[in-house]
C-alpha cells in the first residue's frame, strides 16, 4: 500500500505554493489521495514556507514527520527540515549551498540559529548545509544535489530566453527531480504543470523544459528508479481543494447573496474564492423555477470588522442569505454585533477561522484557541449555535446547514474552522460534495406577511414568522423591545423576551440531529475515550489506525455542535469509560472546560498543540501510549518546523 | 395614491426633550416622504445610537435600529440586497463621526445610493451631554468639566473628500427649507449628506437656536447665482472654487442649503449591475434559492477551477 510524505519547502514567493499544488495534482492524476497543508510565514517574500503533504491510496487523514523526501530549495529549507527525512529518504538540494553557514542566512528564525548552532557544536562541526547534509546521511538518509545554477542555464538555452527569465523554474526542477525519485512518471508531472499554469501557455512550456532537464539530470546521477503503480482512483473527475474553498463552495450551494469581509489570515482566501465566483450562470434546467438565469453575489471589502459584520446584518435582514468570514482578531471586533443578531433575531453566518493567538500571535499558523471566545461571544445572555467541521467534507456541509440553521432558528451562527483546515488540500470526488445529500430550509420565512405584522410575535417555539426588510412595515432593533418591535423597558414585555430567545434555543437543541451534535467513532466499547473537535477529527482516526496495529483501541468524541453544547448526548457516549483523554490545541484546555461544565466529566488527561502546527497521527499515537503508560496529565506534542 | 405627513408617524411616543431641535427634522422628514409618496414598505429608516436613532420608531418604514455607530454599514448591506428600497439612516455626530467615522468616511468611497441624515448637535445628548467631535474648540458646554479641547471636524468638507455624491446642510428649526433638502437628498441616487444643524437645549446652552441664526445663511439667498451641480468634468473645474469655498465655511456665518451635488458619478448598485448584469432583477434579498427546496449547483459544474479529469 502507497503511503508517500513529502516536503517542499523554500523561500516565500519562491513558488512553493505552485510547486506544491502541481505535486498534488501530479498524484491525483495518478491516481491516488492527497493531503497537503502549507506552513508561511506573516511575510510576503524571503522567509521560509513548506507544503507538507502526503499520498495515499485511501484518504490520508493527516500529515507526519518524518517524511519519504525533502525538496529543500534553499540553504534554509536544508536546516530547517534536515531532521525531518526518514532512513532512505532524499533530500533533494542544490550542492551550491554546501558551504552556506547559518550566520548567513537573514531570514531564519533566531531561536532555530541558537539550536542548530548548538546542534552542530556538540557534533564538532561548523553549522553549514554540508555538516547538516552530513548528518542526514547518518542517518541513512540519500542527498541528492541538483545544481540548480548550472541546470537554469540549459533551461534558457533550450527555451532560447536569458537565464533570468527562467529563473521562476526552480521550483519545478526540484519538484520533478523529487517526483522522479519518487517513481513518479515525468509525463504525469508534465500534464500536473500544464493543468497548474492552464492557459499560460508560455509558462508551461518553459516548465516544462526544466522539468525534463532536472529529470535527466537525476537518471544520470542515480540511474533509473523504479515505478510508482498507479494508484485506484483513476478514470474519473476530482478535485483538489482547500478548507478555505470548499466553505466558500458550500456558502454559493446555500444560495449565498452577500458577503462582506474585512483582509484577516486565514480567512480572506474564503471570500476572495467566493468573489472569483460571484457571478454563476444558473443551469438552464432551474432557470424556469428560479426566474433568473445568472446568480449574483455582492462581495464587498469593507473598511473593517465592524462594517463587515453589521452589512452583513443589514443583507440579513433585507432576506439575503449573508455572511461574513474572519479571524480571531476581527472576530473580538464582531462581538458586539453578535448580540445584536441573538437580540435583534437577525440569521448571520460568521465563518471564524481561528489561528494562534492571543492577540496578532501567530497569524499564518493554526490552533483551536477561539472555542470559548466563539461560544461567549457577544455581551448579555447571547445565546447562539456554533458548529465545528472535522474535515473538508463536513467544512462542506457545515456551511451549508449553518444557513438552514441561521434561517430556520434567526439566531446568529457561528462556523468554527483553523487555519490547518483552512490551507489544507485534500482530494474529494463529486460525491463527497453531493448537493443533493441536503435541502434548504428558510424556516418561517414569510412572502407577504401583510397589515399588522409582528416581527417578534410570541409563538409557541418562540420563532416568529420573519418578514423581509422592505416587505412590511416593521421595527427590527438591538433595543430590548415589544412583539411588534418597540423599544421598551417594561419588566413583563422583558422576561417575555429573554425566555423567548431562550426557547428558541430548546428548538435547536431538539431539531439539530445527533449527528451533527457528537458523534462517537473508534472502538465504540473501549474503556478508553478520546474528546476532541474540529480538524483533529482524521488525524485522531488515522492515530487510531495506527495505535490498533500494537492493540490499543479507544472510542473517539468528535464533538460537532459547541453550542448549545450536547452535554448529556456527550455523557451518554461516554458512558463505562474510565479514562478520558481531551486532544485539543489550546493551552487553556477550553474543550475540557466545556466538558466538565456541560457534561459533568472530569477529563483526566489531555494532550495538547501549541506550536501553531496541526496534530500529526504518529506524533498523537505516541502521545496516546504515553497518557496511557504513564498516567500523565498532559502531554505537549511538538512535531513541525 | 397620494400620501400625507400622517401616514409616516408611527403611534409611538417621542421621547425627546421639549424644544429639542430632533422634532423639527422627523417633522421634515415626514413631510419629505410625503410629498414623494414613498410607500412605507420600501422605505428604510436606520437609525444610529442617541436621541436621534430614535427616529427609527417614528417614522413608519420597514426600518431597523442599529448598533453606535454602525447604521452606515447595516444601511448598506439592506441596500445592496435590495437596491429598490429607499434606506435612510438618521443618526447622531458621535455615532456617524465618532465611533462610525470609518463607516462615514467609506460610504462616500462606495457611493452607495443612501441618504444620511446626520443630526447635528455638537454634543451626546442621550449621555448627558459631552462633547461630540463637531463641538468647536474651548467652547464649554454646561456638562463639560473643563472648555473643549478638541477641534471640530467639519462633516460637509469631510464628505466631499470621501466622494459623497450629495452634501447639503440644514436648520433644524427650519422645517420647509430643511423638507425640500430631504427630498432632493433622497431623490439623488448615490451617497448624501445632510448635516442638519440643530440646538439641543438640555445640554448644548452655548449653541443656541440665537446662536445658529446669528450664523446661518441659506447659499442661494445669498448667491443666486450660486450652482451646485456638477454634470461634467467641466462643470467640476468651474464651479469648484466656489462650492469648496462653501463647504469649508462655518464659523461667524454657517452656509446652508445643497451645497455640492454630482450626478455624473454613478452609485454602487449600478456598478455591481456592470460588473453583473442581471444583479437588480434578481438582487440577493429576493430571489429564489433554491429548486423543490434543494441546492441547484454542483460544485463539480461550478467550480471548474479545482476539477481535475484523471485519465
Amino acid at each position: 500500500m502507497v503511503d508517500l510524505t513529502l516536503i517542499i519547502a523554500g523561500p516565500q514567493g519562491g513558488g512553493i505554493e505552485s510547486a506544491g499544488q502541481i505535486a498534488l495534482k501530479t498524484f491525483v492524476i495518478k491516481g491516488y489521495n492527497v493531503i497537503g497543508t502549507r506552513e508561511y510565514h506573516s511575510n510576503i517574500m524571503g522567509a521560509h514556507s513548506y507544503y507538507l503533504m502526503r499520498v495515499k491510496d485511501r484518504r490520508p487523514g493527516s500529515v507526519r514527520l518524518p517524511v519519504d523526501a525533502l525538496l529543500a530549495l534553499d540553504a534554509e529549507s536544508v536546516f530547517t527540515h534536515f531532521s525531518d527525512v526518514r532512513e532512505g529518504g532524499f533530500i533533494v538540494y542544490d550542492p551550491a549551498t554546501a558551504k552556506s553557514r547559518i550566520d548567513q542566512i537573514q531570514p531564519m528564525a533566531t531561536p532555530l540559529k541558537e539550536r542548530l548552532r548548538r546542534f552542530f557544536a556538540e557534533r564538532g562541526e561548523k553549522p553549514t548545509v554540508e555538516a547538516a547534509i552530513k548528518a542526514a546521511e547518518e542517518h541513512g538518509v540519500i542527498p541528492v544535489g541538483l545544481p540548480l545554477k548550472t541546470l537554469l542555464k540549459r533551461v534558457a538555452e533550450e527555451a532560447k530566453t536569458p537565464p533570468a527569465s527562467v529563473s521562476k523554474t526552480v521550483n519545478t526542477m526540484g519538484l520533478a527531480a523529487t517526483l522522479y525519485l519518487l517513481g513518479v512518471e515525468p509525463e504525469i508531472v508534465e500534464k500536473a504543470i500544464a493543468l497548474q499554469f492552464a492557459r499560460k501557455e508560455k509558462v508551461v512550456k518553459v516548465n516544462i523544459i526544466a522539468a525534463r532537464i532536472a529529470v535527466e539530470y537525476v537518471k544520470e546521477v542515480i540511474g533509473a528508479k523504479a515505478r510508482l503503480p498507479d494508484g485506484p482512483h483513476k478514470g474519473k473527475q476530482r478535485m483538489i481543494a482547500s478548507g478555505n474553498d470548499v466553505v466558500g463552495m458550500g456558502k454559493i450551494v446555500a444560495g449565498l447573496g452577500f458577503i462582506s469581509y474585512y483582509p484577516i489570515t486565514p480567512s480572506s482566501d474564503e471570500a476572495l474564492y467566493i468573489e472569483k465566483h460571484n457571478y454563476i450562470a444558473v443551469p438552464s434546467d432551474a432557470v424556469g423555477e428560479l426566474g433568473y438565469d445568472k446568480l449574483s453575489i455582492v462581495s464587498i471589502q469593507t473598511e473593517d470588522e465592524l462594517a463587515a459584520v453589521n452589512m452583513a446584518i443589514g443583507a440579513a435582514l433585507a432576506g439575503a442569505r449573508a455572511t461574513t468570514t474572519t479571524s480571531g482578531p476581527g472576530f473580538s471586533l464582531m462581538n458586539e454585533a453578535l448580540s445584536l443578531a441573538v437580540e435583534a433575531e437577525v440569521p448571520l453566518v460568521v465563518t471564524l477561522w481561528m489561528r494562534a493567538g492571543p492577540s496578532t500571535g501567530m497569524p499564518t499558523r493554526t490552533g483551536q484557541q477561539d472555542v470559548l471566545h466563539a461560544i461567549f461571544s457577544g455581551h448579555g445572555d447571547a445565546p447562539k449555535i456554533v458548529i465545528a467541521s472535522g474535515d473538508h467534507v463536513e467544512a462542506y456541509y457545515d456551511a451549508i446547514k449553518a444557513f438552514n440553521w441561521a434561517e430556520k432558528f434567526q439566531v446568529p451562527v457561528i462556523h468554527l474552522l483553523d487555519k490547518y483546515l483552512a490551507s489544507t488540500m485534500v482530494s474529494l470526488d463529486r460525491e463527497d460534495l453531493d448537493p443533493e445529500k441536503i435541502v434548504i430550509d428558510r424556516g418561517k420565512l414569510v412572502e407577504k406577511p401583510g397589515e399588522g405584522y409582528k416581527r417578534y410575535e410570541i409563538t409557541e417555539d418562540g420563532i416568529s414568522p420573519r418578514a423581509r426588510v422592505g416587505d412590511a412595515v416593521m421595527y427590527v432593533t438591538g433595543l430590548e423591545h415589544t412583539p411588534d418591535g418597540k423599544a421598551t423597558e417594561d419588566p413583563v414585555a422583558r422576561e417575555e423576551m429573554m425566555f423567548k430567545r431562550e426557547s428558541k434555543m430548546k428548538v435547536v437543541e431538539e431539531e439539530i440531529p445527533e449527528e451533527d451534535k457528537a458523534v462517537l467513532l473508534g472502538d465504540k466499547n473501549s474503556e478508553i475515550a478520546l474528546v476532541s473537535f474540529g480538524s483533529n477529527k482524521p488525524i485522531i482516526l488515522d492515530a487510531l489506525e495506527l495505535l490498533r496495529d500494537e492493540g490499543v483501541t479507544a472510542r473517539f468524541v468528535h464533538v460537532r455542535l459547541l453550542s448549545p453544547f450536547p452535554g448529556r448526548l456527550v455523557a451518554e457516549i461516554l458512558e463505562g469509560v474510565e479514562k478520558v483523554i481531551v486532544i485539543e490545541a489550546n493551552l487553556w484546555g477550553q474543550l475540557a472546560t466545556l466538558l466538565r461544565a456541560y457534561a459533568g466529566i472530569k477529563p483526566q488527561h489531555s494532550i495538547v498543540k501549541i506550536n501553531g502546527r496541526p496534530f500529526y497521527d504518529n506524533e498523537l499515537a505516541g502521545a496516546i501510549k504515553r497518557v496511557l503508560e504513564t498516567g500523565e496529565e498532559r502531554v505537549v506534542v511538538r512535531g513541525g518546523a | 395614491m397620494a400620501r400625507s405627513w400622517l401616514d409616516y408617524k408611527s403611534p409611538a411616543w417621542v421621547q425627546w426633550c421639549p424644544g429639542c431641535g430632533d422634532f423639527g427634522i422627523l417633522n421634515s422628514i415626514y413631510r419629505a416622504l410625503a410629498e414623494l409618496n414613498i410607500d412605507p414598505e420600501k422605505l428604510v429608516v436606520v437609525g444610529g445610537i442617541g436621541c436621534s436613532g430614535r427616529t427609527t420608531f417614528y417614522v413608519k418604514g420597514s426600518n431597523a435600529h442599529a448598533l453606535h455607530g454602525r447604521a452606515i454599514p447595516l444601511a448598506t448591506g439592506i441596500k445592496l440586497s435590495r437596491p429598490e428600497l429607499t434606506v435612510i439612516v438618521s443618526a447622531g455626530d458621535g455615532d456617524l463621526l465618532g465611533i462610525g467615522g470609518g463607516h462615514f468616511v467609506a460610504l462616500g468611497r462606495r457611493n452607495v445610493d443612501i441618504t444620511v441624515l446626520l443630526y447635528d448637535n455638537a454634543v451626546y445628548g442621550l449621555t448627558k451631554g459631552q462633547a461630540a467631535p463637531t463641538l468647536p474648540a474651548w467652547i464649554q458646554t454646561k456638562a463639560l468639566a473643563h472648555p473643549n479641547i478638541h477641534d471640530n471636524v467639519n462633516p460637509v468638507l469631510l464628505a466631499f473628500a470621501s466622494g459623497y455624491t450629495f452634501i447639503a446642510r440644514g436648520y433644524a428649526y427650519h422645517t420647509n427649507q430643511l423638507k425640500e433638502i430631504i427630498k432632493a437628498a433622497i431623490r439623488h441616487r448615490g451617497a448624501s449628506l445632510v448635516d442638519i444643524l440643530q440646538p439641543c437645549p438640555t445640554y448644548n446652552n452655548v449653541m443656541t437656536n440665537k446662536w445658529y441664526e446669528e450664523r446661518v445663511y441659506y447659499v442661494d439667498q445669498d448667491d443666486p447665482s450660486y450652482d451646485p451641480i456638477i454634470r461634467t468634468a467641466e462643470d467640476y473645474k468651474i464651479k469648484l472654487p466656489k462650492i469648496m469655498e462653501k463647504l469649508m465655511e462655518f464659523g461667524d456665518r454657517i452656509p446652508l442649503g445643497i451645497l455640492y451635488w454630482n450626478q455624473a458619478k454613478e452609485p454602487l448598485e449600478d456598478r455591481l449591475e456592470k460588473l453583473m448584469p442581471g444583479f437588480k432583477d434578481a438582487p440577493p434579498g429576493t430571489r429564489k434559492i433554491s429548486v423543490n427546496g434543494k441546492p441547484f449547483l454542483h460544485p463539480f459544474d461550478v467550480f471548474k477551477d479545482r476539477v481535475i479529469e484523471v485519465p
